[in-house]
């Protein structure tokens, strides 16, 4: 357990250096955007992905290849129906009733992804990325293009109330990891088989992560639709593939049982201040999208724990 | 003979097949003019791009792995021969030069994600990513060019190949399919990416080398993608760094559908031909009953679901002790 | 610690030679040699280096030493296995299930894989060479299948190992690496493995190394025995001093000097 959590640490190293370098050239490059002042709005900005992150995380801790590519479009989907749905359809304002709602949907959509691959038991990719299309194409469905707007709580928590969504998702997080499922999600993502045996519902364990998954989503939906403050079917689908790179670069092992909260929100926050650096020199967004790319393959190629080992042993022979 | 049926195709890709033919029969009944020559041709020159663009993955996935890049791979492929071509370069040298590089793109994934045990999901979205952005850095976001003539003709809707009301691409992807089905039985590269992708580490006792295994059939992956791109330069008749995205999800569903496993070590490329024309059957079928774009993306992730729910089923974790 | 061991076959030319094989840090290094024709048993406890050992000769795991193996142009040092294959140098995995078979391929695909190159042109398997080569293996080993195409699942375990060994035999070794040739294998097909294990040695000249976790297994069929105990190697018993408690003695580490 503790050699886990070793090795859990050193595999956000990088991300947790790659972190603290970027913050001070952003701060150094920016000081007044970062700003005790403006860390509200520099974290609503932020959220989104930081919460796309932790949805995607969760299902890969779970192993054997468990996956959710639903996340982004789930995040729109939710977008969508809050604003067309509640606040234009119903003209429902309350957020005692909208927040509940982001979250309700994001359970029942993992239930489904639960549903298709632990129960139906189809490849988790491939389950997940009919939901993809599913979502992606009832969001375009109900709102074609984007309109509508916000009530002002919602739009709050795009700006001095940042923290709630991300604090719930934080809170939350610390809740599952003092529950006995922690363990039991951490087993099954490290060795399925032992765990099966050993006793543990393995369907169930993948099936409560793929619940946990849309929760976190329905979080981030809440964060995407307070930050652009109206509902836009288009924007959500990107969210999944730079979460899994951003979760990637964190350290979280696509193979399961490694990983967690600090990892996906390290990965997070350096693609987001990756991006910061490099608005600020004004490049273009296909630099931007570049250094993306070569930044996950370097990340993930040092931390790839065969590239110590071939490094280790060099040392030794020499 | 049943024997011989089925040893040409697996089970899974058998049921593809039919899955095919039965929703050719369905659409013919529900869309008037579903059947029509030219419906059938547009049908089948978009299976044939999607079954090219679907050859790698196949090979991928039978190893078990999984390309990203391949949307990427076919935007780079596009622009660049374009570009190239437009330039003024020879079309066959700009032909070579275009699927030189996407080899050795694929090569860079495949030996990377191996070499260093990295999941390729993760390297083939971060080379893909920076690929495309680097073709659009290149062209400046606005892509030039068109395609020579020669391939104009090789995917042209009117197109026919002698007697075959039929573009010559079209007897090109079975022959592709004949030669593929020939390559994975009867070679040795064929045996040993069954071989690795059942069982890695016997397969490394049993004198495979994977990081060279890899290599190969990532760079084969990004060559067909890059043929794809190419042929559908001819196809839309303008180059776009976007025109291969919906090919990621696609390419994924058709091998899945026609029966390869991504757990890998078994499948066929058969299968993932089958897939393809499945899936542009059914978006013309949807299309047909007059659903509009999005709506149609959303009735082919239940459909997929549903087919893949029906057959493709994994192992519960009790049959893996 | 004698770096040359004296045995019935001392004129037999060497086929293998280690030196400075160091199984854990600080240990003594173990150096040899392996004459053709020659059965050599490795023993010990579980988990005291002999794996580590017959995994270093094999080329599969590196450290200081050097392995060579006599070639007909001198002798070739090799570093990993498939260098080691090259030369003749083959290995035999221990868990069938994992590391051996490949359960979801055909009869013939499990037995041909690696040798693949001896039965191809430009890449192009020959199946009908690699169907012969198996007949062959089949009769020598008496292995039973229900076909060359069925997958290899169909089989018995003793069967399925019996076609791992004819997969190193189409190699054409010179020296065979055996990992517990005979775990989990029926009594029938473990004494047809002894008797092909003597064939091999005696009328093919190739040196056999056998890793076993059964005594019994090591008194019938090699003709010494080196002993590990603590990634060290600590005794070497010919044949004829061989008897069941001298080698559970020097397993233990006790050392019987007493004779």
């Amino acid at each position: 357990m503790l050699a886990r959590l070793f090795a859990g640490r050193e595999d956000t190293r990088l991300a947790a250096l790659l972190f603290v370098v970027l913050l001070v050239l952003n701060i150094a490059l920016n000081p007044a955007r970062f700003a005790p002042h403006n860390w509200g709005s520099v974290l609503g900005l932020a959220a989104p992905l930081l919460l796309a992150a932790l949805a995607v995380t969760v299902p890969f801790l779970a192993g054997r290849g468990s996956i959710d590519v639903s996340v982004g479009p789930l995040i729109g989907l939710v977008n969508v129906l809050i604003v067309k749905g509640l606040i234009l359809g119903a003209g429902i304002q309350s957020p005692l009733l909208i927040v509940p709602a982001a979250l309700i949907l994001g359970l029942a959509s993992g239930a489904l992804n639960g549903f298709l691959t632990s129960v139906l038991r189809i490849q988790p990719i491939v389950a997940t990325l009919g939901t993809y299309l599913i979502y992606s194409g009832l969001a375009l469905t109900i709102l074609p293009s984007p309109a509508g707007s916000v009530p002002d709580w919602l739009r709050a928590l795009a700006g001095p109330w940042s923290v709630l969504p991300v604090g719930a998702a934080v809170l939350l997080w610390l809740a599952v990891r003092r529950l006995p499922y922690y363990d039991l999600l951490m087993a099954t993502g490290s060795d399925d088989r032992a765990a099966y045996t050993a006793g543990v519902g393995v369907p169930r364990v993948r099936f409560t992560a793929y619940l946990l998954a849309g929760l976190f989503a329905g979080l981030a939906a809440l964060s995407l639709t307070a930050l652009i403050g109206s509902g836009d079917p288009n924007i959500g689908p990107g969210y999944t593939l730079i979460a899994i790179a951003a979760v990637a670069l964190g350290g979280v092992s696509l193979a399961g049982g490694i990983g967690g909260l600090t990892a996906a929100f390290l990965g997070a926050a350096d693609i987001f201040l990756l991006q910061s650096v490099l608005t600020a020199f004004n490049v273009s967004t296909f630099v931007l999208q570049m250094t993306y790319g070569i930044v996950l393959v370097l990340a993930v190629c040092l931390n790839s724990e065969k590239l110590k080992a071939l490094i280790g042993r060099r040392r030794i022979a020499a | 003979m049943s024997r011989a049926l089925s040893s040409v195709f697996s089970n899974r890709a058998l049921i593809a097949v039919l899955g095919a033919v039965v929703i050719f029969a369905a659409g013919a009944v529900l869309i008037p003019g579903f059947a029509s020559l030219f419906s059938v041709r547009a049908m089948l020159i978009l299976g044939s791009l999607l079954a090219i663009a679907a050859l790698g993955q196949t090979l991928v996935m039978i190893l078990g792995g999984i390309d990203l890049s391949i949307p990427f791979v076919i935007g780079f492929a596009n622009v660049v021969f374009a570009s190239l071509y437009g330039d003024g370069l020879p079309a066959p040298a700009t032909f070579a030069i275009v699927l030189g590089c996407a080899a050795l793109i694929g090569a860079a994934s495949g030996a990377l994600s191996a070499a260093l045990a990295i999941h390729p999901l993760i390297v083939t979205l971060g080379i893909g990513t920076a690929v495309q952005a680097g073709v659009q850095i290149w062209t400046r976001g606005l892509p030039m060019g068109s395609a020579p003539q020669a391939i104009n003709d090789f995917v042209s809707l009117g197109g026919s190949t002698g007697p075959l009301p039929f573009p010559p691409l079209v007897p090109f992807t079975l022959l592709l399919a004949l030669a593929i089905l020939f390559v994975l039985r009867r070679t040795i590269y064929g045996r040993k990416l069954y071989a690795l992708g059942a069982s890695p580490k016997a397969a490394e006792l049993a004198l495979v080398r994977p990081v060279a295994l890899w290599a190969t059939t990532f760079a084969l992956s990004a060559v067909f993608a890059a043929l794809a791109g190419i042929l559908l330069l001819g196809f839309t008749g303008s180059s776009s760094a976007g025109v291969g995205t919906p090919y990621l999800f696609q390419t994924v569903s058709a091998v899945v559908i026609g029966g390869t496993a991504l757990i890998g070590g078994r499948g066929g490329y058969i299968g993932t031909v089958a897939g393809a024309m499945v899936l542009v059957e059914l978006r013309t079928v949807l299309i047909g009953l007059g659903l509009p774009e999005a709506s149609v993306q959303a009735a082919l992730g239940v459909l997929i679901l549903a087919l893949v729910a029906a057959y493709g089923r994994d192992q519960h974790i009790r049959n893996l002790i | 610690m004698p770096t040359d061991v004296p045995g019935p076959n001392v004129l037999a030319p060497e086929v293998l030679t280690y030196d400075g094989i160091v199984l854990a840090p600080g240990r003594a290094p173990i150096s040899g040699v392996l004459r053709a024709g020659e059965i050599a048993g490795l023993a010990g406890l579980e988990g005291h280096g002999q794996e580590q050992f017959l995994l270093t000769l094999a080329g599969l795991k590196r450290g200081g030493e050097t392995v060579s193996v006599m070639t007909g142009s001198g002798p070739a040092v090799y570093r990993d296995h498939h260098a080691a294959a090259r030369h003749g140098v083959v290995y035999l995995p221990r868990d069938r299930r994992t590391t051996g078979i490949f359960p979801a391929l055909s009869v013939l695909d499990n037995f041909g894989l690696p040798s693949m190159r001896r039965f191809s042109l430009a890449g192009i398997l020959n199946r009908r060479k690699q169907r012969r080569a198996l007949a062959g293996y089949t009769d020598f080993l008496s292995i039973r299948y229900p076909a060359m195409d069925a997958p290899i699942t169909a089989l018995s375990g003793g069967n399925q190992q019996k076609v791992l060994l004819a997969r190193l035999l189409a190699l054409e070794p010179r020296v065979m690496l055996l990992n517990d040739p005979t775990r989990g294998v029926d009594l029938n097909t473990r004494l047809k493995f002894y008797a092909a294990f003597r064939e091999l040695a005696r009328d093919k000249g190739i040196a056999l190394v056998i890793l076993s976790s059964e005594i019994e297994e090591i008194l019938q069929v090699c003709d010494r025995v080196q002993i590990f105990h603590d990634f060290e190697r600590t005794a070497i018993i010919e044949k004829a001093e061989m008897t069941m408690s001298g080698v559970m003695a020097a397993m233990f580490g006790q050392r019987e000097d007493a004779h």
